[in-house]
């Protein structure tokens, strides 16, 4: 996704529970994201949409849903 | 659960400017005016923390969140982010509401979340009716009807003859003479109803004894039901003159 913004959550995740709770996330944000990697404790999101609501779906996020942990969160380089 | 239209307030409770909260099946639900005279019915939750907009304020045509000062439009769309003033607020961030409307002096809501045009409401405005007062009975909402079945109009005006009872929806009319009662009886759960009293006529007719007499009409009437609804509770008859 050109121009966006890669967020990885790292910690302990039922995958499916996560990507369902980035993707209602993304969508009330109206933010374009696409989960790049989805492992048990690993989940890469590159996000694009208005600065402001990229900070408030990482914020989101870094709650995540109740069955999910997260532990750290960083931005990797944006993609070329 | 049945999909209709219920009271959720009794209109000259909701002023201007202000919100409260209601409930409806165990749903949350707030009830806003704006500055403009119109009411509102909606999910009684903020969409960025689950806040209650029930415990916000009204500014102008917007109702805004105590907690972090979202504000939301008549549309329920959101408009303004104190924390980001320049933020061009996307249209997915809304309140989900329901369709809602104002007839005989009672606020209603359509139980069904952002559904599209609703059925009409089953009875037509009237002339001006007499608010008298909302009352929260421990009892389900179907014991509040049986109860009403058996009710007796009390003596206002112009009473006279049997009382005629008819039920449309949630709206219970109770007629003896010239007199005329109206229920409108909000389900707040299994095990939870309300009652939203007015008479019909107008307020220059019925205000002050009418009222009171229906006020203690609807007490004695709502110790009956709860009365009723305990197996071993005591139970009362009396109808207030």
């Amino acid at each position: 996704m050109q121009g966006a913004t890669v967020i990885v959550f790292a910690g302990q995740f039922r995958v499916d529970s996560f990507v369902e709770f980035v993707n209602h996330r993304a969508q009330r944000l109206q933010l374009d994201a696409v989960v790049e990697t989805a492992t048990p404790d690993c989940i890469e999101v590159a996000v694009s949409g208005q600065p402001a609501l990229v900070d408030a779906f990482e914020m989101a996020c870094s709650l995540g849903p109740i069955d999910c942990l997260v532990r750290d969160v960083w931005r990797k380089n944006a993609s070329a | 659960m049945e999909t209709g239209w219920y009271p959720v307030a009794l209109a000259e409770g909701l002023e201007r400017g202000t919100s409260t909260g209601a409930r409806l099946f165990g749903r949350e639900l707030v009830v806003w005016r704006d500055s403009a005279g119109a009411s509102h019915v909606w999910e009684d939750r903020c969409p960025h923390r689950g806040m209650r907009l029930s415990f916000g304020f009204v500014r102008d045509n917007h109702i805004v969140c105590l907690y972090h000062g979202w504000q939301y439009d008549t549309a329920a769309q959101c408009r303004y982010i104190p924390a980001h003033p320049d933020l061009a607020v996307p249209s997915t961030i809304r309140v989900a509401t329901y369709p809602s409307i104002e007839r005989l002096g009672i606020v209603w809501a359509y139980n069904e979340l952002d559904s599209g045009a609703p059925q009409d409401i089953g009875f037509a405005e009237r002339a001006p009716v007499t608010p008298v007062r909302s009352l929260y009975v421990d009892a389900s909402a179907a014991k509040v009807f049986d109860a009403l079945v058996l009710a007796e109009c009390p003596s206002l005006k112009n009473a006279g003859g049997a009382t005629q009872r008819s039920r449309t929806d949630a709206l219970v009319s109770l007629k003896r003479g010239g007199d005329e009662i109206l229920v409108a009886v909000q389900p707040l759960s299994d095990v939870e109803a309300a009652l939203h009293i007015v008479i019909a006529g107008p307020p220059d007719v019925h205000s002050g004894d009418s009222q009171k007499r229906v006020s203690a009409w609807g007490e004695a009437l709502r110790r009956e039901i709860e009365g009723a609804a305990r197996p071993t509770g005591e139970v009362h008859h009396g109808v207030a003159p």
